[in-house]
């Protein structure tokens, strides 16, 4: 891959994209390893008697119609499968992280404290960056939106590209140690 | 009473109920109140307007369905003035969780408000796994990655497809993710491909891709919920988010308040307990 | 308002259930919130099933191995078969071979997009002219976050105090960020409240 970004020709080409397209297969695959992970611990726990097996049952039931219902009617629109997602699934992950709100609220009552200078700046850039975003800010202060753009655009993207920079620096040294084969951790003991 | 040592000591509920009452009550009794347009929204806006009628775009549906409160707004409001442009899109995703079927739904709902033809007008490549083989694969050749659609369509006989091999035919790619897909995005396709692209980012990422549009390598971007209802005025299309907009102003007031009320109540307490004496 | 055996109402009832199960946690952990999780979970689960047999086993191997005879995919099939080796002791060695084959090449990807992709072209915008206060701050955030997060060496002397302007800079950011991350999940809240009120109950436009 490494050389296919430097050299063009039809040998390297036609590796690399056979390569790309064996990682996109077996990544697809792999995703079914967490599928019979999960059955694989459930299935163990109804076995086992667990005080929760009446849960865990409900889970495979659920498990099963899923897969079935997709693998033999098809994923498109219109059938069980989709109905399933549509109406049920997305909607209750979607209620999980609009909870997240309820808790940040109460972090920011409980938790948010000024005790130093340099949380007092965080807490005072975060009470001019949510007044500056909602149309009710301009009726605070005219120049809130102004303050909140400059903030965005100067000073946080500042950080923010050396968060960038910082952890593509990470990111390409693991890599190449991968490559070198100095990492080893990915193939687990032994 | 000891009042403040009260308020320090307040049930979360009671929390909960205010938080729960300043989104229902402006969902209920709107304020209309306007949105002002930030020059990234304005930029993305014109990144579209400027395309030609009959101009490819991808459409890449990099979303998970908890985001959608955020993330379909924008990719409603996109693929609207997509198709009021008459541009063609093709969408996909590389989120398995819901990814493909969300990119389905509302392809065809927004396909059929404007009267267009799948296969001619829009298609749903849908999902393949392993992101970073996918955007590289697709500089070579699509069909390669994405044999068929997410019907099972074969690619050589969708229209649409049959004119783009790879990204070399895309004018431009409208991101719609809540995930670090957009680093993907820029540092794969824009880097090596050159293909411009703008994005639709969840409110987290957003301070982040702003990086990007100071770099050069994205133009344009919607910010979240806010984002979502600048575009809708830009377009013309006030929906949901804008919708939405009265309720986040609420709840913002209120959680300012709340970091107030903590902070004056946690040293308050802390002074008087200083002190030796009660509150 | 809709009627109560309308359509809308009837239709959206068991998602509005579901939704409201998994709310009553905010009251307490309860055996209704429980199935509901334990619903999602197996539903979730159930997805990545029917999707990957589409997308991957059928679109992907069956089509073309049976179609287009394209016996190169016999080789990425075998390397996704080795993935399942690992559940039977005598053959688990084999799906090594796999994980080398997707390790590999996505750090071959990663080195060059990380370098090409996102280092030099931020570092690039980052060699701004200093004829700005705004450039001037841009560089020196940069610089400064940079330095902050190098932990090789002590922060003292000139090292320290850029470190502590970094700092300031990252503060500043943290707020910022924070500021939008109460947006974003007000936002979530408010997607579930415009299905509850307006599509479910049809009290809310």
């Amino acid at each position: 891959m490494v050389l296919a970004f430097f050299v063009r020709g039809p040998i390297v080409d036609r590796v690399s994209d056979e390569a790309l397209r064996g990682q996109t297969i077996v990544g697809g695959i792999a995703l079914l390893l967490g599928v019979f992970s999960i059955s694989q611990v459930h299935w163990r726990r109804i076995a086992s008697g667990h005080a929760d097996r009446g849960y865990s049952a409900i889970l495979l039931v659920c498990l099963v119609a899923m897969a079935g219902f997709g693998t033999v009617q098809g994923v498109e629109a219109g059938g069980v499968f989709d109905w399933l997602f549509e109406r049920l699934q997305a909607p209750m992950m979607a209620t999980m992280f609009s909870m997240l709100a309820f808790f940040i609220a109460s972090a920011a009552y409980r938790a948010f404290r000024a005790r130093t200078i340099t949380s007092a700046i965080l807490l005072l850039t975060a009470v001019i960056v949510m007044l500056g975003r909602i149309p009710m800010g301009q009726y605070v202060y005219d120049g809130l939106p102004a303050w909140t753009n400059w903030i965005m655009t100067v000073p946080s993207v500042a950080v923010q590209r050396g968060i960038i920079i910082g952890a593509a620096l990470g990111a390409a040294s693991i890599s190449l140690r991968v490559l070198l084969g100095i990492e080893r951790s990915y193939l687990g003991r032994g | 009473m000891r009042f403040w040592e009260k308020m320090q000591g307040i049930d979360r509920r009671v929390i909960f109920t205010l938080i729960f009452a300043s989104v229902i009550v402006p969902t209920l009794w709107p304020l209309h109140l306007p949105t002002a347009i930030t020059p990234e929204t304005q930029a993305f806006f014109n990144a579209i307007d400027s395309l030609p009628p009959g101009a490819r775009v991808m459409l890449p549906f990099d979303v998970w369905p908890s985001t959608l409160a955020e993330t379909e707004p924008m990719a409603v409001a996109a693929l609207r003035h997509c198709f009021k442009k008459n541009l063609r899109v093709i969408g996909l995703s590389n989120v398995a969780m819901g990814g493909p079927s969300i990119a389905d739904r509302i392809l065809k709902r927004i396909g059929d408000e404007f009267g267009k033809t799948y296969g001619i007008d829009y298609v749903n490549l849908g999902y393949k796994a392993n992101y970073q083989a996918v955007l590289l694969g697709m500089g070579s050749k699509i069909a390669d990655i994405f044999p068929t659609d997410h019907h099972g369509t074969r690619l050589d006989s969708l229209p649409l497809m049959r004119e783009v091999p790879n990204y070399d035919s895309v004018r431009f790619i409208l991101i719609v993710s809540d995930n670090a897909m957009v680093d993907y995005w820029v540092s794969l396709v824009n880097a090596r491909f050159g293909t411009p692209m703008g994005a639709g980012v969840t409110a987290v990422m957003a301070p982040k891709q702003l990086s990007y549009i100071q770099a050069g390598q994205l133009h344009g971007l919607l910010g979240g919920m806010k984002g979502a209802a600048e575009y809708e005025s830009l377009i013309g299309y006030v929906d949901k988010a804008n919708r939405g907009m009265d309720s986040q102003s609420l709840i913002h007031l209120l959680i300012i308040g709340f970091i107030v009320l903590g902070n004056v109540g946690h040293f308050v307490v802390r002074r008087t307990k200083g002190r030796g004496g009660q509150i | 308002m809709h009627d109560l055996f309308s359509s809308h109402f009837v239709v959206l009832f068991p998602t509005a259930f579901f939704t409201l199960a998994l709310y009553s946690f905010l009251y307490r952990d309860n055996p209704l919130f429980k199935l509901a999780e334990h619903v999602f979970a197996g539903l979730s689960a159930g997805y990545y099933f029917g999707l990957i047999f589409h997308s991957v086993i059928v679109q992907q191997l069956w089509m073309p191995l049976t179609g287009d005879h394209d016996w190169l995919l016999v080789f990425p099939a075998l390397l996704g078969a080795f993935l399942f080796a690992r559940y039977v002791p005598r053959f688990s060695s084999l799906a090594r071979l796999s994980l080398a084959f997707v390790i590999g090449s996505t750090a071959g990807i990663t080195v060059t997009q990380q370098l090409h992709g996102l280092i030099l072209p931020q570092v690039a915008r980052t060699l701004l002219p200093l004829t700005s206060i705004n450039n001037v701050l841009l560089i020196v955030g940069v610089l400064s976050t940079l330095i902050y997060f190098y932990f090789s060496k002590p922060h003292t002397g000139p090292l320290g105090w850029v470190a502590s302007g970094g700092i300031g800079f990252i503060m500043v950011a943290f707020g910022a960020h924070f500021g939008y991350t109460v947006m974003a999940r007000v936002s979530l809240l408010i997607g579930r409240m415009q299905f509850l009120l307006g599509d479910w109950l049809g009290i809310a436009r």
